[in-house]
């Protein structure tokens, strides 16, 4: 009987996880719809203002997020990794936007009407491009360094290496601004001008709500940075080698594009966007601390996945509808303000298991990656 | 001498110097000398400044260690002072202009804690070694000196002659320990590791009698960890799933044992043991209820679901929403301890039992498990998933398996835990929890047991025994861990190869590859 071939036994590929998977989509979906019928048809305690006021603020959020995302995706498109620091280097360019305000602020002097006045509050727009151009300009040297000291060395290890790399470098730096400035949350000091809390008056059906000054100034300028991203990476000599490194290094390379300082310039754009988004977050919600940039940058890179990681209008998109998704979601399902974190995670979770890659999808191909 | 010489040193002097002027605006350098004055014996009362002569010891190391790192290889001897002259008074200049600063700070009597709050004036002086103005010519001085000094211990160490009497000292103790090996009589080479290992266990029977509370709770605390770290390294370190939500199985545990065993909120006081074996399951339920879904996914991703997973579990247990079931962000408290035969069995001395006798357990099981067909199938999974497929390892089920029996570790590590700490609450399950358990596996080693003890107890057990370096753990372990990955990503103690492929034959790997113990993906 030795010669007996048996046949091989077949394996086959369980079914089990794909149905496990789809029921449990489906039952999270019917209860989503269900919770919002009731909410918001059944219920229907809520007027058009609350729903007018949520939007704004979701947009006002979202900007922030998209701005964010952006880096991520910028970086996972080109050297296809989790940048998980970079929600530290939007803490550092809130910092530092911070202690211009500060320092802006501690300037006084008289001014022709005799009042004293400080810098800040007689030079209002001088005062916050300052704080822009510092926030974003410290930012970006971190981003530079990051990658020089914490990511470069680890080009070509196995991927979970740089991201482990990455969560050391976020822990490093999130615990040397403890050090450095003591765990104190510490208040914006806005210009007059743009204080929290003050904004143009509108009327919604019959309610009165006001919208923002640093709201605008955040929802506007996040717009235009984006554009100016935008049209950077479409048009710009910089923007093609990006593009050409992203899809492919060696013969980017070979093509005469200086790889690394193509990455090395990638994380100073990053930075600088994660900078200019951390002074807005400092403008719009008024707090400083160590911890800052750890949730926006969860937010933001699940935004980036949810427009399609390595896509940068995906990350626009990503970010805005994550921002509106966490303002209108907590009262559109009737559930507390306390759970909108986990609401975006459970997004993300989502996202991940049923289309990881996002609504507008991956700009890389499966087996690049 | 030209350029090429002269600008590394140059960058290398500056980076010391930044990174010194860092140390001092965290108040890193005054943590230092205090624990140098420690180590020479002076009693040191906590958030006093030690003596000056020990601030300047630390410079002058600091110095030396800039000397010697910065003095090349391959270089001459004459070359290497050189390139350490450099640095030393690159790093003497940038700090002899930071101190400037400082000491018009002293003078004028500013206070800049409002901004940087470690920068008290006493620490200031003490960095200045109290001479004010004339201390920048000092600093430039010692840290010149220093340099040349460390230049000169390398030029001295790694010389031809020192090379060599080292190599014969190696060389001796290998003859020695060959020699040992073949005079070993056959029963010892049989025995020898389990009379070793009975040996060791009759001694841990005494100390925790003996050496007080307060040593049977660090060596709870690490042994705890050793556990949660043998539970994690089955799924990154065997299975190759990078998981950063481990403390939401932890908390499984942990709450289970809590909910059943205390008088608020429920009071069901169901006994410890059995609530500790439905811990166990539940941290093994909610590892399946997030594995199934999440399984096929790549390595990154996966990372991030989990956690988002371990901070949804958190917040979901500080929150309003479950506030008369959990207790809300208070916690639980008076969680009731074990019994034994009736007895109670809840001092400290019984804790350092239970957990130094389920540790060993642990090690035990994990040693099987790594042997086992299971464990080859999962190192074949991590190392190359196509090919282990191809000869028939079903990659779903291992990997579900995997995360089911560390998360059975985690609950049960999370249970003891509860009851030891008598209240367990939100901000026991943090992330940081997650990322210090992976920064023990990765520290220590990934795969190899005394590599996990080892980091367990750096990671875990040092910072408690010496808490001066308490506030700056966090930050150690951060660089830590990009240091490790770009210098040694394989640990402190890696795993060897296990023994299985040797067995079968297999002689291309015998000396294990560089990098095996690491994180593959």
């Amino acid at each position: 009987m030795e010669n007996e071939i048996r046949p091989p036994r077949r394996y086959k590929r369980s079914k089990l996880p794909k149905l496990v998977r789809w029921i449990f989509g489906l039952i999270v979906l019917s209860s989503f719809f269900w919770r919002l019928y009731t909410v918001i048809i059944v219920q229907n305690e809520y007027t058009p203002d609350i729903w007018v006021r949520l939007l704004i603020s979701g947009l006002v959020i979202g900007g922030v997020y998209s701005l964010i995302a952006i880096g991520y995706t910028l970086v996972y498109g080109i050297l296809r990794m989790i940048n998980f620091a970079h929600g530290e280097v939007m803490m550092i360019g809130t910092f530092a936007g911070y202690f211009v305000f500060e320092a802006t602020n501690a300037i006084r002097f008289t001014s022709s009407t005799g009042e004293i006045t400080s810098l800040s509050n007689a030079q209002p727009f001088l005062s916050i491009l300052l704080a822009f151009i510092v926030g974003m300009t410290v930012a970006a040297t971190s981003g530079f360094l990051l990658e020089k000291i914490a990511y470069r060395p680890l080009r070509k290890a196995p991927r979970l290496i740089p991201l482990i790399s990455a969560i050391g470098a976020s822990i490093f730096l999130q615990n040397l601004a403890q050090l450095l400035f003591s765990p104190l949350v510490r208040d914006y000091k806005n210009p007059d001008l743009i204080a929290r809390g003050q904004g143009w008056a509108i009327t919604v059906a019959g309610a009165r709500l006001t919208i923002p000054y640093t709201g605008v100034l955040t929802f506007s300028l996040s717009i235009i940075l984006m554009f100016a991203l935008y049209t950077m990476v479409r048009k710009s000599k910089l923007g093609k080698s990006m593009r050409a490194v992203a899809a492919d290094k060696s013969t980017a390379a070979l093509m005469g594009i200086d790889v690394n300082g193509v990455i090395s310039q990638t994380f100073i754009i990053s930075g600088m966007l994660a900078g200019a988004a951390g002074v807005m977050w400092g403008l719009h919600n008024g707090l400083v601390y160590y911890y800052v940039g750890f949730l926006p940058g969860i937010k933001a890179f699940t935004s980036a996945v949810l427009g399609g990681i390595g896509n940068i209008p995906g990350a626009m998109l990503g970010g805005m509808l994550l921002g509106m998704i966490e303002s209108i979601g907590p009262t559109a399902l009737g559930i507390s303000y306390q759970l909108k974190d986990v609401l975006a995670f459970v997004i993300l979770i989502i996202i991940l298991i049923f289309r990881p890659s996002g609504i507008l999808g991956e700009v890389l191909s499966e087996e690049k990656v | 001498m030209n350029k090429k010489l002269v600008s590394p040193s140059l960058k290398r002097g500056l980076t010391f110097g930044i990174v010194m002027i860092i140390f001092v605006l965290i108040d890193l350098d005054v943590m230092v000398a205090t624990m140098l004055s420690k180590l020479f014996g002076a009693n040191v009362i906590r958030g006093s400044i030690p003596d000056v002569g020990f601030m300047v010891l630390f410079l002058i190391l600091f110095g030396m260690f800039v000397g010697w790192s910065t003095s090349s290889d391959d270089a001459k001897p004459t070359t290497k002072l050189f390139q350490a002259l450099v640095a030393g008074l690159t790093l003497g200049v940038v700090l002899g202009l930071f101190d400037l600063i400082l000491n018009q700070l002293i003078v004028t009597g500013t206070d800049v804690r409002k901004y940087l709050a470690a920068l008290a004036p006493e620490s200031i002086r003490l960095f200045l070694f109290d001479q004010g103005a004339i201390s920048p010519l000092l600093h430039l001085g010692l840290f010149t000196v220093a340099s040349l000094l460390g230049s000169l211990m390398k030029i001295l160490l790694k010389s031809e002659s020192a090379s060599r009497f080292f190599k014969g000292v190696k060389s001796g103790y290998q003859g020695l320990q060959a020699k040992a090996q073949a005079n070993t009589p056959n029963w010892v080479k049989k025995y020898g590791k389990f009379l070793l290992f009975l040996l060791i266990g009759l001694l841990a029977f005494f100390p925790p009698r003996i050496w007080g509370s307060y040593n049977n709770y660090v060596v709870g605390l690490v042994g705890l960890y050793v556990i949660l770290g043998i539970g994690l390294n089955i799924i990154v370190g065997l299975s190759g799933q990078l998981m950063l939500g481990f403390a939401a199985f932890f908390a499984m545990g942990a709450y289970s044992v809590a909910l059943l065993n205390a008088p608020l909120p429920h009071g069901i006081m169901l006994g410890f043991w059995p609530s500790l074996l439905i811990g166990i399951l539940m941290a093994v339920v909610a590892a399946v209820l997030l594995g199934l879904p999440v399984m096929g996914m790549r390595g990154d991703y996966l990372a991030i679901v989990t956690l988002g997973f371990g901070e949804i579990i958190r917040i979901l247990l500080k929150s309003d929403l479950l506030t008369s079931f959990t207790g809300g962000p208070r916690g639980i408290q008076d969680i009731r301890g074990p019994t034994l035969f009736g007895q109670s069995f809840s001092s400290d001395i019984d804790y350092t039992y239970i957990i130094l006798v389920v540790m060993v357990l642990s090690i035990f099981i994990y040693k099987r498990l790594e042997r086992s067909r299971t464990g080859r199938a999962w190192l074949a999974v991590k190392e190359d998933t196509k090919v282990a497929q191809a000869t028939g390892v079903n990659i779903m089920t291992n990997k579900l398996l995997a995360l089911c029996l560390g998360a059975a570790f985690a609950g049960l590590a999370g249970g003891i835990f509860a009851a030891r700490n008598q209240f367990t609450g939100p901000n026991d399950h943090q992330l940081m929890v997650s990322m210090n358990i992976l920064s023990i596996l990765i520290v220590g080693g990934v795969n190899s047991i005394p590599g996990i003890i080892l980091g367990a107890f750096t990671l875990k057990g040092l910072p408690e025994i010496l808490r001066e370096i308490e506030n700056y753990r966090l930050l150690v372990f951060g660089g830590l861990l990009v240091v490790m990955m770009i210098s040694r990503p394989e640990g402190l103690w890696p795993a060897t190869r296990p023994n299985i492929e040797k067995d079968e034959g297999n002689k291309l790997k015998e000396n294990g590859a560089p990098g095996e113990g690491g994180l593959n993906d």
